[in-house]
C-alpha cells in the first residue's frame, strides 16, 4: 500500500514538474520576442 | 497491442483508489443538469464541450464564407459594403483558425488521448476546464466586434501593421480576444503533453503509442512554442497603438516587416498545428478499413517530428515580396521544398498500408481517402508557391487562397470529419445512419472541388485575394466556386444531423463499432459509450 501511494506521489509530483517547466517554457517564448522587439528598436 | 485484462467495468480492490478515493469520485456519475457542463472536469464532457463549440463556431464562420462567395458570384453585385466584406474575409479565418479547426482537434485530443493512452483522465481537469470556458468568453468579444463603431476587424487575420491599426473600437477587443485564444491553445497543449508524458498504461512506450496520440505530443510542442510568440506580437500592437511604443512603426525607429516575421514564425507552424493532427487521425483510419497494420509506424513518427522541426524554419516564404537578401529567399525556398520529403514519406506509408490490403469504404475511410488525394493536391500546389520566382506572379492572387484551402479543408476539416466519423458510435453508443453519411462525403468531395479549384485558375489569371469586386474576365470560374461552396455550406447540414440524431440514438454500436474492420487500440476495449470514469485500473500492455 505505500508503495503504491508513493508511485501516486510521484506521479502527482512529475505532473507538476512537467506542466511547470512547460509553462515556463511558453513565458519563456512570450517575453523573449518581446524582449528581442525591444532590442531592435533601441538599435 | 493486447491488454492483459479487461478494462472498462472491473475495479479491483487498489490501495492507490482506496487512498484517493475523494479525488477520484468514482462513485458516481456526472453531476445533474448545467453544473456537469459548467463544472466539468471529466475529460469526456469536456472533450464534448469543444467539439459543439467547434461545430458551432464551423457554421459561424461557414456563414461568413457564404457572404464572401455571394458577393463574388458576380461581378458589379454590391451585396454588402466593401468594408463589410473586409471584415467578413478576416473574420471567417479568424473563426475558422482559432474557432473551428483548432478546439475541434482539442475535442479529439480530450476524448482520445486518455482513452488511447489507458488513462484514467487528462492529467489536468481543472485547467482543462478552464482552457475550454476561456473560449466562449473569446469568441462572443470577437464577434462582438461586429456591433462597435468602426466595425470587426477588416485588415486580414494576419492583423500586419499598420493596416490594422486602423481599426476602429474593435481593436482592442480583437486583441484580447486572441490572448485569451492563445492561452486557452497553451494550457491545453500543457495538458496534452502532461497527459502523455506522465499517464501512459504500463508497457506503453513511447513508440508503442497510437499515431494519434504521436501527432498530438508533436502538435502540443508546436503550440507551446508558437502561440505565446503570437501573444507577443500582440502585445507589442497593442503597446504600439495605445502607449506611444514603435515596435512596428518606422517613423519612431521601429520595423513593420519585423511584425510580419514575428506573426509568420507562429503562423507556419500554426498551419502544422492544423495538420498534423488529421494525419494521426488519418494513419489510424487507413490500417483499419485496409485490415493491416499501418506501413513504416516509425517513419511515420520521424516524418511527423522532422515536419514539425521544418515548420520553426520556413516562415519567410510568406513573405518573400517584401525583399530580403537573396541567400534569405534560396534558405527559405529550399527549406521549404524540403518538407515534401517526409510529407512524401507518410503519404507513400498511407498507400503502402493499403497496398494488398482488404479495402472497405465506410464513412471514416471515405473522408482519410478524399484527404490523401486533396491534401496531397495542397500539398502540391505549396510546392509551387514555394519557388521565389513563381511566388512573385502568385502572392496574393486567387492561387493561394485555393492552396491553403486545399490544405485547410480537405486537408484538416475533412481529418477531423474522418475522425468524428470514426470515433462518434464510441463516444455516444450509437451508430449512424451510414447510407447519409455516405452521401454527406461525395456531397462535400464534389463541392469542396467545385469551390477550391477553379480558384487556381483565377489566381493564376491574375485575380487578386481580398477584393469585393473584379474584372469581367474573372467571372465564369467565380461563379462556378460560388456554386461549389453553396453546396459546400448546405452539404454540411447532413453532418450536424449525423452528429445530432447519433446522440439521441439509433441502432447500439458494439463495443469495438467496426466489428468486420479491424481497428487497434485500446479505446476499442472499451464499452460503447465508455464508462463514465475509465481506466481507473489502468490497463497493462504486453
Amino acid at each position: 500500500m505505500a508503495a503504491a501511494t508513493s508511485g501516486h506521489d510521484d506521479r502527482k509530483r512529475n505532473v507538476r514538474r512537467t506542466a511547470l517547466w512547460l509553462g515556463l517554457v511558453a513565458v519563456a517564448f512570450y517575453l523573449g520576442f518581446i524582449a528581442m522587439g525591444v532590442l531592435r528598436s533601441v538599435h | 497491442m493486447t491488454t492483459t485484462s479487461s478494462i472498462a467495468h472491473h475495479q479491483p480492490a487498489d490501495p492507490v483508489r482506496e487512498h484517493h478515493e475523494d479525488e477520484l469520485h468514482d462513485d458516481h456519475g456526472p453531476e445533474k443538469g448545467w453544473r456537469r457542463w459548467v463544472f466539468a472536469t471529466n475529460h469526456k464532457d469536456i472533450g464534448t464541450m469543444y467539439l459543439l463549440f467547434s461545430l458551432l463556431m464551423f457554421f459561424i464562420g461557414g456563414t461568413m464564407a457564404m457572404v464572401i462567395r455571394a458577393e463574388l458570384f458576380k461581378p458589379g453585385l454590391q451585396l454588402v459594403d466593401p468594408m463589410f466584406f473586409n471584415s467578413m474575409t478576416s473574420m471567417h479565418a479568424l473563426i475558422m483558425i482559432f474557432g473551428a479547426v483548432m478546439p475541434a482537434f482539442v475535442g479529439l485530443a480530450n476524448w482520445m488521448i486518455p482513452l488511447q493512452v489507458g488513462a484514467p483522465d487528462m492529467a489536468l481537469p481543472r485547467m482543462n476546464n478552464f482552457s475550454f470556458w476561456i473560449l466562449p468568453f473569446a469568441f462572443t468579444l470577437l464577434l462582438g466586434t461586429l456591433f462597435v463603431p468602426g466595425g470587426a476587424p477588416a485588415g486580414g487575420w494576419t492583423m500586419y501593421p499598420p493596416l490594422v491599426l486602423q481599426t476602429g473600437n474593435a481593436f482592442p477587443m480583437l486583441i484580447f480576444a486572441v490572448h485569451l485564444m492563445g492561452a486557452s491553445s497553451i494550457m491545453g497543449a500543457i495538458n496534452v503533453i502532461v497527459t502523455i508524458m506522465n499517464m501512459r498504461a504500463p508497457g506503453m512506450s513511447l513508440l508503442k503509442m497510437p499515431m494519434f496520440v504521436w501527432s498530438w505530443l508533436i502538435t502540443a510542442y508546436l503550440l507551446i512554442a508558437v502561440m505565446p510568440v503570437l501573444a507577443g506580437a500582440v502585445t507589442m500592437l497593442l503597446t504600439d497603438h495605445y502607449f506611444k511604443t514603435t515596435f512596428f512603426e518606422a517613423a519612431g525607429g521601429g520595423d513593420p516587416v519585423m511584425f510580419q516575421h514575428i506573426f509568420w514564425f507562429f503562423g507556419h507552424p500554426e498551419v502544422y498545428i492544423m495538420i498534423l493532427p488529421s494525419f494521426g487521425i488519418v494513419s489510424e483510419i487507413i490500417p483499419t478499413f485496409s485490415r493491416k497494420k499501418l506501413f513504416g509506424y516509425d517513419s511515420m513518427v520521424y516524418a511527423i517530428a522532422s515536419i514539425a522541426f521544418l515548420s520553426f524554419i520556413v516562415w519567410a516564404h510568406h513573405m518573400f515580396t517584401v525583399g530580403m537578401p537573396l541567400a534569405g529567399q534560396l534558405f527559405f525556398m529550399l527549406a521549404t521544398m524540403l518538407i515534401a520529403v517526409p510529407t512524401g514519406v507518410k503519404v507513400f506509408n498511407w498507400t503502402a498500408t493499403m497496398f494488398k490490403g482488404s479495402l472497405s469504404f465506410e464513412p471514416p475511410m471515405l473522408f482519410a481517402l478524399s484527404f490523401l488525394f486533396l491534401f496531397t493536391i495542397g500539398g502540391f500546389s505549396g510546392l509551387m508557391l514555394a519557388i521565389v520566382p513563381a511566388d512573385f506572379q502568385y502572392h496574393d492572387t486567387y492561387f493561394v487562397v485555393a492552396h491553403f484551402h486545399y490544405v485547410l479543408v480537405p486537408g484538416a476539416v475533412f481529418g477531423i470529419m474522418a475522425g468524428v466519423y470514426y470515433w462518434l458510435p464510441k463516444w455516444t453508443g450509437h451508430m449512424y445512419d451510414m447510407k447519409l453519411a455516405k452521401w454527406h462525403f461525395w456531397l462535400s468531395t464534389i463541392f469542396v472541388n467545385v469551390l477550391f479549384f477553379p480558384q487556381h485558375f483565377l489566381g493564376l489569371a491574375g485575380m487578386p485575394r481580398r477584393i469585393p469586386d473584379y474584372n469581367t474576365q474573372f467571372a465564369d470560374w467565380n461563379m462556378v466556386s460560388s456554386i461549389g461552396a453553396f453546396g459546400f455550406g448546405l452539404s454540411q447540414l447532413l453532418f450536424a444531423y449525423l452528429i445530432f440524431s447519433s446522440i439521441r440514438g439509433r441502432a447500439n454500436a458494439s463495443d469495438k463499432v467496426w466489428d468486420d474492420a479491424t481497428p487497434h487500440g485500446l479505446e476499442w476495449t472499451l464499452s460503447s459509450p465508455p464508462p463514465y470514469h475509465s481506466f481507473e485500473t489502468a490497463p497493462e500492455l504486453k
